[in-house]
């Protein structure tokens, strides 16, 4: 590895010394440590470090998506509707299912912001509020379930960890890594860094920001799927799916993601996210009010971003 | 130049203005027909009484977006402000409001110097500032702010009672006399032009001796103290205050505002248009309650209207 690549992996290298010295700290409370207390973290993080990545990928290519948890929240209310009672087969089928219609809402999504001008803040705030609805309209309450085959294939049967560290890797692997080598995505970075000149040089611009948006709810959608998996049911409330942004945007950000685009990978979200997670359950392991986990995390994004920027500034690359 | 510039910012917002009357004008007498009531004027009285704190949360927002910024922290400085007004109103109510305008204040000067200054994304600047008043206030409910969570009689008599005469109450009264200023501030002082001119071209006020710090600074404590005025205001309105007084408001104060006709990015927009889409959204809910849908239907329902207005609202813009 060159100084240029460990220069650009400074971020990363960072992020991952602070999920160290969190992580033995947290291990260090813990009576024992073991299978257990890893499916724990494991499954605390899952469903927003999927959030994350698909934030991340979407901030990349220069946009942002406020509704990207109401997607989450909305494919979370349709699984635990239809799954419940299926059988393994049926259940998997839908799984595909639900992934298209998550694709789907974020290739909308894309496709409104492209093709109406308006920006994208605006249009990703009324979609939220029209995901949110129609999640509250296919479940009124919170209930629904899953086949518990499938819900074991997520989360995992009580002492077995693998399951949600697949599920954390896998889509790095099968969708980040081939996207990262692909005309996608060096298209991604181009938008992010300077529309107008990606543009000029020949990138399809409106049709690339729709793939994004449309990989961003896929990985929302994966998200959604998990979180029925991990909570066994529904939860069709506005206040989940604007938490589950502000953290995916946090995430994404704490992970190296620069907001102006153009900046970034999706190893560092999945890294920030582990950091949050850390935080409130150190904090509730000193017996602290968890209402200061969210001091904690709201001042350490801001920290990380101001020292972030005051750092590209000083090497120069912006 | 700068009569030219005020000409063509003008003309190119009046014409939207008068689209944005024509939907309100139709939204009302569909509400009309559907609830023959809301024709009426008292129904009118409450309709303006229930824009007025979303008309000032609007305003603080719209001046954010003017510069090209947002303040998504703005539902906790309200909730904050009239949180603080109820637990000190027996010191007396104008300590109270001392105090709560002084919090406002602060929160107002740490966005704004976080965001001149260090060039903090706004975003980001804003919504990790949400999150750390969200904890500070549940921890603050526990502890150092313990107490009464009414707001003062006096507060609740300006946040509803009528004034004089039936459809004029005392909050449309504040909201026309702040609102007035706020316009006032808006088109005709230096401090205006200066947060159109950043709004348009940051780097461009810059070289110009701007000092844009400075603008964005007064830009984002002018917001906070106007979320604080309609926190208060919701405050008095509800009668007791919570954490998650204002919460509902954040989303439809960015919406008021995009409606509006100004643009997320800086430069372009006005507060005229602003109180047009306060008052579109406050029909809006009066329109969606009279058809009794459940609450599923109506947020589909009010995330379709504000994404086609804010859609319909480019067009127009767009061929102008």
């Amino acid at each position: 590895m060159n100084l240029i690549q460990v220069k650009r992996q400074s971020w990363n290298f960072g992020i991952i010394a602070l999920v160290i010295i969190l992580g033995f700290w947290r291990i260090s409370q813990l009576p024992e440590f073991g299978s257990y207390e890893v499916r724990t973290f494991a499954l605390g993080i899952l469903p927003i470090a999927l959030l994350s990545m698909g934030q991340a990928l979407i901030i990349i290519g220069g946009g942002i998506n406020l509704a990207l948890g109401a997607e989450a929240v909305l494919i979370n209310c349709l699984s635990a509707n239809y799954m419940e009672g299926t059988d393994l087969k049926t259940s998997i089928l839908l799984v595909f299912v639900f992934l298209l219609v998550g694709t789907g809402v974020g290739a909308i999504t894309g496709w409104i912001i492209s093709k109406s001008g308006i920006a994208d803040i605006v249009v990703t705030l009324a979609t939220s509020f029209l995901l949110v609805g129609i999640a509250m309209f296919i479940m009124p309450e919170p209930g629904g379930g899953i086949n518990q085959s499938l819900a074991d294939l997520i989360a995992g049967k009580d002492p077995n960890f693998i399951p949600p560290l697949v599920w954390l890797i896998l889509p790095i692997l099968l969708i980040w890594i081939p996207l990262y080598r692909s005309r996608l995505g060096i298209a991604m970075y181009a938008i992010g860094s300077n529309k107008d000149a990606a543009f000029l040089s020949g990138v399809n611009v409106s049709l690339t920001r729709v793939k994004l948006y449309a990989i961003g709810g896929l990985f929302a959608a994966i998200s959604g799927i998990v979180t029925t998996g991990v909570t066994l049911s529904s939860s069709p409330f506005a206040n989940i799916s604007n938490t589950a942004t502000l953290n995916s945007v946090a995430g994404a950000v704490l992970g190296g993601v620069s907001l102006a685009g153009g900046v970034g990978g999706l190893v560092g979200p999945v890294l920030a996210s582990l950091v949050l997670f850390f935080i409130p359950t150190i904090l509730l392991g000193f017996g602290i009010d968890p209402s200061y986990s969210q001091i904690v995390t709201g001042a350490l994004t801001i920290f990380v971003v101001l020292l972030g920027g005051i750092l590209r500034r000083r090497t120069g690359k912006r | 130049m700068m009569n030219s510039i005020r000409n063509y910012a003008t003309a190119k917002v009046s014409k939207s203005i008068w689209t944005l009357f024509g939907i309100l004008i139709a939204l009302f007498l569909v509400t009309s027909l559907i609830d023959p009531y809301f024709f009426s004027i008292p129904s009118i009285g409450t309709t303006l009484l229930l824009a007025a704190p979303l008309g000032l949360l609007a305003a603080g927002q719209t001046i954010c977006m003017l510069t090209g910024g947002i303040d998504l922290s703005l539902a906790m400085i309200a909730a904050g402000a009239a949180f603080i007004v109820s637990v000190k109103s027996s010191d007396g109510l104008l300590i109270a409001l001392f105090w709560a305008f002084l919090y406002c204040f602060v929160i107002g000067s740490i966005n704004g110097l976080a965001i001149g200054l260090f060039g903090m994304n706004p975003l980001i600047m804003t919504l990790g500032m949400n999150a750390v008043l969200i904890g500070v206030f549940a921890v603050g409910v526990t502890t150092f702010l313990k107490g009464s969570s009414t707001v003062p009689d006096i507060l609740v008599t300006a946040s509803t009672a009528i004034f004089l005469f039936d459809p004029i109450s005392w909050p449309v009264i504040i909201w026309a006399v702040i609102g007035g200023l706020f316009l006032f501030m808006l088109t005709r002082t230096g401090l205006g032009r200066l947060i159109y001119a950043i709004g348009d071209n940051a780097q461009a006020a810059r070289l110009a001796g701007v000092k844009v710090w400075q603008v964005q600074w007064a830009t984002y404590v002018i917001c906070a103290i106007l979320g604080g005025m309609g926190g208060i205001m919701l405050g008095g309105q509800s009668g007791a205050v919570a954490i998650s007084l204002a919460n509902s408001f954040l989303l439809p104060s960015v919406a008021a505002v995009v409606i509006g006709g100004t643009s997320i990015m800086g430069g372009i927009g006005s507060y005229t248009g602003t109180i047009m889409g306060t008052l579109i959204l406050t029909v809006l809910s009066y329109l969606l309650a009279t058809i009794n849908s459940s609450e599923a239907v109506k947020q589909m329902i009010y995330g379709a209207i504000v994404l086609a207005l804010a859609w319909t609202y480019a067009k127009i813009s767009e061929n102008s």
